[in-house]
């Protein structure tokens, strides 16, 4: 496998779109490729922020954020 | 609480800003920045995940509603997001990458997970239609500073999307937002499975490229 292929091939992986007859070859490519493979799938994980952004925030709820809070600080007591 | 937080938890590098694409848009001024926040978290500080929930509840809520499609059911994933936030802090590295694209690749994996066991596939394409159509008024709330800037950054990531041909956006969707695999989006879409592929492939590239480009003007 070429690294443009590894690189089509790692944007797939990050969203969990590889086939499972896919993994095993690409992880093999992983290995091989090390390092700069590595480095290539963290910039990947870039895309997952950008989907996110790309939505208009909803509203949420200050009753949520009460509940959250008083459970973070009960569990942080206990 | 910003002043501790940036004291107590260094900035990072100069080599780990320029290694990743930057598009998570500037903070006010002495706002503690993401990773500082995070830090905070890693030390049990609750002020530390209170300013976070403040800064990304809307955007993490929007994705899981887009996900799921269904208010009461976001809010309670919402809940349970942030709580596996505080728990799992101190799995978080900023040597894999910024705090928010951990905290979406959270989200995502919950919201779709929630799917999944509600095996609603059928019911949230119905409500998908509603929804979709009442959207953009209905779920608008007084903009934060953060929110304002986080607002620029989305009409610049959404004009790359855009340019991408329907058909790549609609696989793109169906992977990203409903957890779909290459076979499932082929067979929801009637289309063959390498054209799928291809679809994904290329569009993919293309968003990644994009943001390469967005990092010089954010």
């Amino acid at each position: 496998m070429s690294f443009e292929e590894f690189q089509n091939r790692s944007r797939l992986y990050v969203i969990g779109a590889l086939e499972p007859e896919e993994i095993e070859e690409y992880e093999g490519a992983r290995k091989s490729f090390g390092q700069k493979a590595e480095d290539f799938i963290r910039e990947c994980y870039t895309l997952h922020e950008a989907f996110a952004l790309s939505l208009r925030p909803a509203k949420s709820s200050a009753a949520l954020k009460n509940r959250l809070m008083a459970m973070v600080r009960e569990k942080k007591q206990r | 609480m910003p002043g501790n937080l940036e004291s107590s938890a260094p900035l990072e590098t100069e080599d780990e800003k320029s290694r990743l694409p930057a598009i998570v848009p500037a903070l006010p001024p002495g706002a503690p920045s993401d990773l500082a926040l995070m830090r905070a978290i890693q030390a049990e500080e609750p002020e530390a995940l209170s300013q976070l929930y403040d800064r990304y509840s809307g955007i993490l809520k929007a994705l899981v509603l887009r996900v799921i499609h269904n208010e009461a059911e976001a809010d309670d994933l919402l809940q349970e997001i942030f709580m596996e936030i505080w728990n799992q802090a101190k799995n978080f590295s900023s040597h894999k990458g910024k705090p928010l694209g951990w905290m979406v690749t959270l989200a995502r994996r919950r919201a779709i997970d929630g799917l999944r066991k509600k095996q609603a596939y059928t019911r949230a394409e119905e409500r998908l239609q509603s929804e979709s159509e009442q959207q953009p008024d209905a779920w608008v709330h007084n903009a934060t500073e953060v929110e304002i800037a986080l607002g620029d950054t989305r009409v610049l990531i959404r004009q790359v999307i855009d340019s991408l041909p329907p058909a790549q956006q609609q696989a793109i969707e169906l992977a990203f937002f409903r957890g779909m695999s290459q076979r499932e989006i082929a067979a929801n879409t009637n289309t063959p499975l390498g054209t799928v592929k291809t679809r994904l492939e290329l569009g993919l590239k293309k968003i990644y490229d994009g943001l390469k480009e967005l990092r010089h003007e954010l």
